[in-house]
């Protein structure tokens, strides 16, 4: 059982500004992703909730007891770090057992625990090798063992995946979701990877520059963003972010007209559309462009386009094929327009 | 492809050649001091050349029998491992804390203390001697290992720091939310990560102390506390003059300990000397 909570949580070192008024609220066996580029404080959020760095104001609670004041060791979390963090003196066995001597389990539990754990990470056969003989993959995995062996109240897991190549990485990910299911145990993940936190996370907290610009499902993050940094930062390719002008609801700019837009706003506003929502059709376009760009992938094509100063990107279908320069026309999806205030960044609804 | 091969092995010999040379440079000298050492005394000191040398044992019954070589072996051996000791046990804790914590005038102290080595020993040389007199522990082991000890504490606690620092913080933080304190920390994952650091600051140490020969000097005065430096000194005055052939077999004496230690751990003497310096 561990709900966490974060209250007003902020972090400064000197007039630097690392996490500002972050406020979430996180449920038992929830599987939570802070997702934000570097520096975002994504990791300062995490560590504070390690007990790793103090909060320089707020509250930190854990199943609503106090934990501002409790020093790391005796908060009952494990922490999986971006560089493994094994212990290169210890065989893989002793490096999963560590945490068992230091909580001090009873001796004659270490030994099934640590074989329950590295089986449970398919690692059994490597656990009398050093750290430096095993490949990345399996290193992760012992750090991950050594995560669960005592079964904490939370896991918190600091990029763990971004050392490894894509293949492992996509195998890794399905192994962490997979257990943490399993185990039932509430974790906070840290990455900037988008794939890896709309794969794993029942809900996503995005950050930038210490604070937090939208919390909720992968669903919702991706279909109802709240902000173009959000808007452009899910998605790959991201979202098509476009400025211009809305007068008596139709939405101009170069190259783009859209009728009908149901927003009582006039004046600059950005249009952001995805690329998948986004058809090339020479019947009622909403945008004429030349083709910029077009890239074959097997299963579709991305098409680039230019359209006034801007190049747009378009998902097309995999037979999709056209020359250079050509002109091009592409009609959206209506229910799938986004309009956002251009000076702000907020959404306009 | 024939003269290329044959370049090769050209350049080849060339490099034994040049290696070849440096190791007989090198060598020489204990080569030399070893054939002075089991050489009668008068055939040393005779000004021809003698290119087949007779071999006498001479100088070596001589060092044991009429000089307390024993004495001055026991003592050196004994002043340079307990301050080996004191040093580690003193620098390590020190190192830790200048390369972990953050606390105010933390750059400040890790200065201070390098700068001790920056102090010509003769400066401090009369207080001292003082200060042991008045501990009355002059002419004694003791103070030659609190001396060795505090003369190459500094380098000792610098050398261990640099090592310190480059060991990734994650692996503290794992550790730390594993459940250990800080002491559990420092032993059982800081410790040996540094070993290598460790081991290259130890015989630094323990070279610095066998060469240490004011302060010996100093506080020494019978073979209760004459140390194979200080018994050098012994050879080339009084009576009997310069004893060549003694002071070369002394020479070697204190050469191999530290010679036969080098070549044990030279593995992690290299790594180690390297490893604080960049970071891997």
């Amino acid at each position: 059982m561990a709900r966490i909570e974060l209250s007003g949580i902020q972090k400064k070192w000197g007039a630097v500004w690392g996490v500002r008024d972050v406020n979430i609220d996180i449920a038992d066996k929830e599987f939570i992703v802070f997702l934000g580029p570097s520096g975002c404080g994504k990791t300062t959020t995490m560590r504070m909730i390690a007990g790793l760095e103090d909060p320089s104001e707020g509250q930190i609670t854990v199943d609503g007891e106090l934990m501002n004041e409790v020093d790391a060791r005796d908060r009952d979390v494990a922490m999986v770090f971006q560089g493994y963090a094994l212990y290169p003196n210890m065989t893989i066995y002793e490096n999963i057992r560590f945490p068992l001597r230091m909580r001090e389990v009873p001796k004659a539990d270490h030994d099934r625990l640590v074989r329950e754990a590295a089986r449970m990470v398919e690692l059994e056969e490597y656990l009398d090798r050093k750290p430096a003989a095993l490949s990345g993959g399996q290193r992760q995995r012992a750090a991950l063992a050594r995560a669960i062996v005592r079964k904490p109240q939370c896991f918190l897991m600091d990029e763990p995946l971004s050392n490894l190549d894509a293949k492992l990485r996509q195998a890794m990910r399905v192994q962490i979701k997979h257990l943490q299911r399993q185990l039932k145990i509430t974790t906070v993940y840290v990455t900037h990877d988008q794939i890896e936190a709309m794969t794993l996370a029942d809900r996503i907290v995005i950050m930038e520059k210490g604070m937090i610009q939208q919390t909720g499902t992968p669903d919702e993050i991706y279909s109802d963003p709240a902000n173009t940094f959000v808007a452009g930062f899910i998605g790959a390719p991201p979202m098509n972010l476009i400025p211009g002008e809305l007068l008596g609801g139709t939405f101009r700019a170069p190259g783009i007209e859209i009728h009908d837009v149901k927003l009582t706003v006039d004046g600059k506003v950005t249009l952001g559309v995805r690329p998948e929502d986004c058809h090339v059709t020479p019947e009622a376009p909403n945008m004429t462009g030349t083709v910029y760009g077009v890239e074959p992938t097997g299963d579709m094509t991305f098409l680039t386009m230019r359209v006034g100063e801007h190049l747009i990107e378009v998902k097309a279908d995999r037979e999709y094929r056209r020359a250079l320069d050509l002109p091009e026309t592409v009609a959206f999806d209506r229910k799938r327009l986004y309009f956002f205030d251009t000076k702000g960044g907020q959404r306009l609804r | 492809m024939a003269s290329q091969r044959r370049k090769r092995g050209e350049s080849r010999v060339i490099r034994y050649i040049i290696l070849g040379s440096w190791a007989v440079f090198c060598i020489a000298p204990v080569l030399w001091f070893l054939s002075i050492g089991f050489r009668p005394r008068t055939e040393i000191i005779t000004p021809q050349p003698i290119y087949w040398p007779t071999f006498s044992l001479d100088a070596w019954h001589m060092i044991w029998s009429d000089w307390p070589m024993a004495s001055y072996l026991r003592n050196s051996v004994l002043a340079i491992i307990g301050s080996v000791i004191i040093d580690l046990v003193l620098a390590i804790p020190a190192a830790y804390a200048l390369s972990r914590y953050r606390f105010r005038g933390r750059e400040d102290i890790g200065f201070y203390i390098l700068s001790t080595r920056m102090m010509a020993p003769a400066i401090v040389a009369i207080p001292i001697f003082f200060l042991f007199r008045n501990m009355g522990l002059l002419d004694t082991i003791w103070a030659l290992m609190l001396i060795y000890a505090a003369v190459n504490l500094s380098i000792v606690t610098w050398i261990i720091r640099s090592y310190m620092m480059d060991i990734p913080k994650e692996l503290e933080d794992a550790a730390r939310t594993d459940g250990a304190s800080d002491l559990r920390i420092l032993w059982e994952i800081i410790i040996p990560a540094v070993l290598p650091g460790i081991i290259t600051a130890a015989v630094i140490a323990a070279i610095f102390a066998i060469n240490e020969f004011l302060f010996t000097l100093l506080i020494a005065s019978t073979k209760n506390a004459y140390t194979m430096s200080v018994a050098l000194a012994n050879f080339t005055g009084g009576s009997d003059g310069l004893i060549y052939n003694a002071i070369a077999l002394v020479a070697f004496l204190a050469f191999v300990p530290v010679f036969i230690v080098v070549v044990a751990i030279q593995k992690h003497l290299s790594r180690g000397l390297t490893m604080g310096a960049v970071k891997g």
